[in-house]
Order: structure tokens, then C-alpha cells, then sequence
């Protein structure tokens, strides 16, 4: 059991969630040149952590982005994890969550929101933090839903308003909606910006100047929570080898599956 | 595989008490017998929980309509969405409450058809002879919701009755102005018995009255020890019961019946607890539902929690009791003077306690109170969105508990290496959602926050310092 990440795969989770995980599974064994036997234990998250049928175990994104984050910011105390689909505020200590807080039933506050706007700008997600750090006046948006907002945003750059405003416009909503979230739990140094939105500059920064905190963001935000959650299955296998405990695990196999 | 196991049914709800289980045909029965007294010309009366006149209806002979309940039946049964709609239809907003949305739904119908509306849920709800409002300070939809119905039904009157209570002040005592809220109330229920007097044709038996009354403070007095029982570890009895046994204590108080049951409710959590017989075989977390009415149509997450060895041996939701021999009651005679100073004592139980604690107010006393009683590990409480008088101040109570109440020690590492004890506060867990608009409510991402606590949980078990 060594230190680091052998092989890491990012990807889109579409709707055939147990034939991409045999797919990503085979593909980070292929990258990794490792048989599936090879790994000891394995641990699934996130929404889809149910429908990856090889698991041993399953543990929620909360717990593992804490063990992931901890694991790479050793003085973390707050995490806010910015993901597609929602967004998170986990206080950790010790590795652990001690407290959390998740939107899940608005997509104007996740990166969905983002993906739709840019869409209609013509743009790609990847430009709009540099886009928004050249801005000197961000765009005021007053929708609060993306589907609006999205109209709003067209029709403000049909006005003439630059598009550089409009993106940091749209970040400062996005950001506002997710620092008041946030602010439910205690926020305290450091401050770590996790998931597919950390990726964004001009996010981060209109996250931090929200919360009035300094953020760290970590090498591959994608990957935390997946790397938390490989370390909490060392953690299990670590402590079923110190108390001669067996270790419950499924079969190491990928098989076909055959969607209806 | 899953994809084949996906298309399960929707799982039953099961209850840990027999008691419990038996609410469901009481309630049947109950909105079928309204139906029937409206067709004997018995009077039927549109009427709301908690608001001081259950035993002056039931010795007036007026049979109740509670249309809080009769919304719940429709949100449990999962048929609330087109009476909903069709109030939505009628330019009602959906962010009023969803009770009365539901209600004011189904009441525009029955009257557009002059039947009841087509499959109603158990039978329907009755049309009232008259409704009866409140203006307790509680719920503005109680003053609104009969007023919008009247829409529908014109020739159907309402009285209102005005329940005040002091609201809690640092600076205030309760005893300093008891008395004049005791009067303002005495005077309210005084115009509501000549109200029904007027509407019924008859006079109130005031010694009838009486009994009632003495009956009701005896129920009030059974459930609280009854509840009591609750503390017991393992806990016989958890909320996802409450829910069902609130029935009785909300919408048949002052009755034998609701008597009756709270016996065989003692009964049978005293039998279960002489077995160590727990709502789990392995009850792992002790949880206190802090506050929000429950969402009806997901009564099933309480089994869901169950299932994590999760228990909530007690609830501030629909707990709408306390013992009446700790309310300082003066000496009377009076039924209606009984009943007001019954109300007052109820809503400042919890003020003399909250002033000896800085910080501290009422509910979060009586939060505190609880976690100590029954050994809380964690509290959920439940956003409900159509519901602001409930809700609203749900996140500032637990924000002020975690200022003010840290129970948990916890080691941690200093900076020099060595442990120290340091306090925390308890974990808690936000559900949102509604109490019977299911468009509100994703099963997958309730569960997916339940998990998270229960994870959480599981974490603060293993860093406590002095292991219970």
C-alpha cells in the first residue's frame, strides 16, 4: 500500500451509470497496468455510488470530500465543494465532517447554471474565469433562476453590455447564492474550494471575496472526493489488518451488463 | 440487477407500536362519521388543531371537520396535486399553505359539482354549517383560510376567536400581565359558546363542559407521562409514531376515546420496555426532531432512518401538551376560565427556564431540555416550505443552540502535542421540503443528506471523549 494515485479518470456520468463505471473502472486498471484483482478495496461516492456494483462499500460525497480535502489541506477546516449537480459546505475536523450543509433544489446554484450561461454566450466554461478577472464592473443578473437568468444574460449582450461583465456577473450570482449556503455553518481557515467549479479563477475569487476568507483550491479538484474516498477504504483495511478482522469485500469482476 | 430492481413498489410504512397502527381506520372512521352527521343534520363544523375549543365543540354536540387533517390524509395518500391545482387555478398562490391550498382545492370543487369531488379521499370533507377561526398569534392561514373558503361557500359562517399569549420578553414576567391576557381570552371563548349557542339552537351545558374539561386535562396529563416513557433506552416508540398518535391528542381531545387510547398507548410502551424492546434491534443514534411538520407524503424516511439504527424517541411537532399540574393554574371552578389559563400555561411552559440561561429562549430550552432527557446524539428539523409560521425561526434556534449549548467533549491535539477536552455542539440535519405538496421532495436527495448526517454522526460517536 503505497502513497499517491497510480491512474485517475475523469469523465461525463450520463444516464447508463453501471456500464460507465465498469468503463471507468477498466480504464484506470488499463492505465494503471493493473489486474482488477489487484486492488484490495474499493469504495464508491457520489450520487451514483449505488450503481457501481463492484464496491465493497458505499460513502456519501460529504465524507469523502472531507477525507480527501484533509488529506491534501492537513489545516483544513471548511470545505465548499462546487460540483455539477450541487454544491456543498462541509466544517471537517480530524478528516471528518462535523457539519454540512448541501443545495440540492436549485440548479442557479451549481455548475449547471454556469454550463447553461455559457451555452447561450457562445462560449466555453473554460474561458469564463479568465474572462470574469478582466472585468471592472460585473454585470448586476436578478434572476434567481438559471433559466431566466439565461434569458436576461442574451438580452443584456444584445444591449451592448461587454461580455466580460456579463460572465463575471453571472460568477458573483453563482457565487452569492452559494456563500449564503454556506454561511449556515461555520466558516473557518483555511477555506478549500473543491470540485468542478474550483477549476474556475474567477469563481474562487468571487467565492472568497463573498465569504471574506482566503481559498485554496486543490491540484485536481475533480478527483477529491475519489481520492477521499480511496483513503477512507486504506482507513477500513488498515484497521481490519490491525484487529486480524476479515475484510468484507464483493467479486472482483466487471461484467457485461445489459441495459433494458 | 438493479435496472430490474428499480421498478420496486413503494414501500409500506410500518410503525413500532400497535397503537399507532390502529390511527389509521380511527381517522377513516372519524372523516366517514362527518359525512354521516351532515347527512343526519347533525351540525358540522370546519375546525383547526390547537386552538382551545375541543372540549366546548364536543359538549355543544357539533362535529368537527379538522381540515388540517383531511389535508394530510390527502398529502399521505399521495392525492393532494389536483386539489392543489385546482386552488392554483383559482389564482391562490403555491407558496400559501399547502393545508389550506389543499382545502380551499377541494372545497371549490365539491361546491362547483355539489357533490363531493370524484374518488375523495376517504370519503371527502364534509360541507361545514359554520367555520371556526382563530387569531392565535401562531398561524396566519387560520384567520385567511376559512375567509377564502367562504368564497365557495357564502352562506356558511365563521367565528373567529382570538387566542393571544404574551410573546416571550427578557424584561417581561408572564405573571406581571397573566391576567389580562387570561380575561381577553375568557371573553373570546365566552362569544364563541354563544356563537354555537346561536348556530345549534341550544344551550351550553355547563356542567357537561366541566367533565370535558377534566377529562381533557387528565388526557393531557396521560400523554405526557405516557410520552415520558419515550426516554427509555431503547426507545419503544419514535416520531414516525408521534406522527399517527397525534391524532387522538389533536383532533379527539377531550373525548373518552382519545382517553382510552393514551391508557392503551402507556400500556403497551411499558410492556415493550419491561422486554428491552426498541423501535430497532440496534438502536445506534438517538435523534430529536427539532421542529417542522413532517412532509405526509414521506412518512416512510423515518423507516428509512430506522434502517441506519437511527431513532427519534422524541419531537417537538405536534407535542402539543405538558402536564397540567406544572402550569400553575389557579383554582377554578370555571370551565372556560380552565380552559384559557390551560392555553396560557401551555404557550409560556418554557419562558421562566429560558431567562435562567443566557442566551436561551423558549424553544431553544426547550430543545436543550430534550436532548438532556432522552439522550439526543442529533437533531433533524424539517424546512417546510408553504409553512413560514412554523419554520421561520427553525435555522436561528439551532444557530443560537450551537452558540449556547455544547454537550459533546471531544479530544483533540493541541499544538504542543498534548490532548485536550474541548466542547461541541451537536450535529444537525436540515431536511427541505413541504408538508403536502410532493412536487417539493426528491426521495434521492433526502436520503442522500440523511446518509451524510448518519455518516456524521457515526463520526462524532467515535471522537466522543467519555464514551456513554
Amino acid at each position: 500500500m503505497n502513497d499517491g494515485i497510480i491512474s485517475s479518470i475523469i469523465g461525463p456520468t450520463g444516464p447508463e451509470q453501471r456500464r460507465l463505471a465498469n468503463r471507468v473502472m477498466e480504464n484506470a486498471l488499463n492505465q494503471a497496468g493493473l489486474p482488477f484483482e489487484a486492488i484490495t478495496y474499493l469504495v464508491a461516492t457520489g450520487y451514483g455510488r449505488i450503481n457501481v456494483p463492484f464496491a465493497d462499500k458505499q460513502v456519501t460525497e460529504i465524507s469523502c470530500h472531507a477525507k480527501g480535502v484533509a488529506h491534501l489541506f492537513p489545516r483544513c477546516k471548511t470545505v465548499i465543494d462546487v460540483g455539477g449537480q450541487d454544491s456543498k459546505g462541509i466544517t471537517i475536523a480530524h478528516g471528518r465532517p462535523t457539519d454540512f450543509v448541501m443545495n440540492d433544489k436549485c440548479a442557479a446554484g451549481t455548475g449547471r447554471f454556469l454550463e447553461v450561461i455559457a451555452e447561450a454566450l457562445g462560449i466555453t466554461i473554460e474561458d469564463c474565469g479568465g474572462m470574469a478577472l478582466k472585468s471592472k464592473q460585473p454585470a448586476q443578473i436578478s434572476n434567481i433562476c438559471t433559466v431566466f437568468a439565461e434569458q436576461e444574460v442574451v438580452a443584456r449582450l444584445a444591449e451592448g453590455v461587454p461580455l466580460n461583465d456579463l460572465v463575471a456577473g453571472i460568477l458573483e450570482s453563482l457565487a452569492s447564492r452559494i456563500s449564503r449556503m454556506v454561511n449556515r455553518i461555520k466558516v473557518a481557515n483555511e477555506v478549500v474550494i473543491t470540485g468542478g467549479g474550483a477549476k474556475n479563477a474567477g469563481l474562487v475569487k468571487a467565492l472568497s471575496d463573498k465569504l471574506g476568507y482566503a481559498t485554496l483550491v486543490p491540484p485536481e479538484p475533480l478527483i477529491t472526493g475519489a481520492v477521499g474516498a480511496a483513503l477512507l477504504g486504506k482507513d477500513i483495511v488498515q484497521k481490519a489488518m490491525k484487529n486480524g478482522l476479515p475484510l468484507e469485500r464483493k467479486k472482483r469482476s466487471l461484467e457485461e451488463v445489459k441495459i433494458l | 440487477m438493479a435496472e430490474e430492481e428499480k421498478k420496486q413498489e413503494r414501500k409500506k410504512r410500518r410503525t413500532a407500536t400497535e397503537a399507532a397502527s390502529s390511527i389509521g381506520a380511527m381517522v377513516k372512521a372519524a372523516i366517514g362519521g362527518t359525512v354521516r352527521a351532515k347527512q343526519e343534520g347533525k351540525k358540522v363544523a370546519y375546525a383547526f388543531i390547537v386552538c382551545c375549543y375541543d372540549e366546548i365543540i364536543r359538549a355543544m354536540d357539533v362535529v368537527p371537520v379538522w381540515t388540517e387533517n383531511f389535508a394530510g390524509v390527502c398529502g399521505a395518500k399521495r392525492d393532494a396535486e389536483r386539489f392543489l391545482e385546482r386552488a392554483e387555478s383559482q389564482s391562490l398562490s403555491r407558496s400559501l399553505c399547502t393545508y389550506a391550498l389543499c382545502g380551499l382545492g377541494f372545497d371549490q370543487w365539491r361546491e362547483e359539482l355539489g357533490e363531493m369531488p370524484p374518488d375523495a379521499p376517504w370519503g371527502g370533507q364534509a360541507r361545514p354549517d359554520f367555520m371556526l377561526s382563530s387569531g392565535q398569534i401562531l398561524c396566519d392561514p387560520r384567520n385567511k383560510w376559512y375567509q377564502a373558503a367562504q368564497q365557495y361557500m357564502p352562506d356558511v359562517p365563521i367565528y373567529d376567536v382570538g387566542l393571544p399569549y404574551p410573546l416571550y420578553e427578557d424584561d417581561i414576567q408572564v405573571a406581571d400581565v397573566q391576567d389580562y391576557y387570561i380575561k381577553y381570552i375568557v371573553a373570546e371563548l365566552r362569544g364563541l359558546v354563544k356563537f354555537l349557542e346561536e348556530q345549534t339552537g341550544k344551550k351550553m351545558d355547563y356542567d357537561r363542559l366541566r367533565e370535558l374539561v377534566d377529562l381533557g386535562e387528565r388526557t393531557w396529563n396521560l400523554i405526557w407521562e405516557t410520552y415520558d416513557l419515550r426516554r427509555a433506552v431503547p426507545t419503544p416508540m419514535g416520531t414516525g409514531d408521534a406522527m399517527n398518535t397525534m391524532v387522538p391528542m389533536c383532533f379527539m381531545m377531550g373525548t373518552q376515546e382519545a382517553y382510552d387510547f393514551f391508557v392503551k398507548l402507556n400500556k403497551e410502551l411499558k410492556d415493550k420496555i419491561a422486554k428491552k424492546e426498541g423501535v430497532v434491534e440496534d438502536e445506534k443514534y438517538r435523534l430529536l426532531w427539532g421542529g417542522g411538520l413532517p412532509s405526509w407524503f414521506a412518512l416512510t424516511d423515518f423507516n428509512y432512518f430506522n434502517s441506519k439504527g437511527a431513532v427519534f424517541p422524541v419531537e417537538t411537532t405536534y407535542r402539543t401538551i405538558e402536564p397540567v399540574y406544572r402550569l400553575n393554574m389557579p383554582d377554578t371552578d370555571d370551565p372556560i376560565e380552565r380552559l384559557a389559563w390551560r392555553w396560557l400555561g401551555y404557550w409560556t411552559y418554557w419562558y421562566d427556564k429560558a431567562k435562567k440561561r443566557p442566551g436561551s429562549e423558549p424553544d431553544v430550552e426547550r430543545l436543550i431540555q430534550y436532548i438532556e432527557d432522552y439522550q439526543i446524539d442529533g437533531i433533524v428539523m424539517h424546512e417546510a416550505f408553504s409553512c413560514r409560521t412554523w419554520h421561520l425561526g427553525l435555522i436561528w434556534q439551532l444557530n443560537q443552540l450551537r452558540k449556547i449549548y455544547k454537550p459533546i467533549p471531544v479530544l483533540i491535539l493541541g499544538q504542543d502535542g498534548k490532548k485536550r477536552e474541548e466542547k461541541r455542539e451537536l450535529p444537525s440535519l436540515i431536511l427541505e421540503s413541504d408538508i403536502i405538496d410532493i412536487s417539493t421532495y426528491s426521495e434521492v436527495d433526502t436520503r442522500n443528506r440523511i446518509d451524510a448526517f448518519i455518516e456524521t454522526l457515526e463520526q462524532v460517536r467515535k471522537n466522543r471523549a467519555n464514551r456513554r
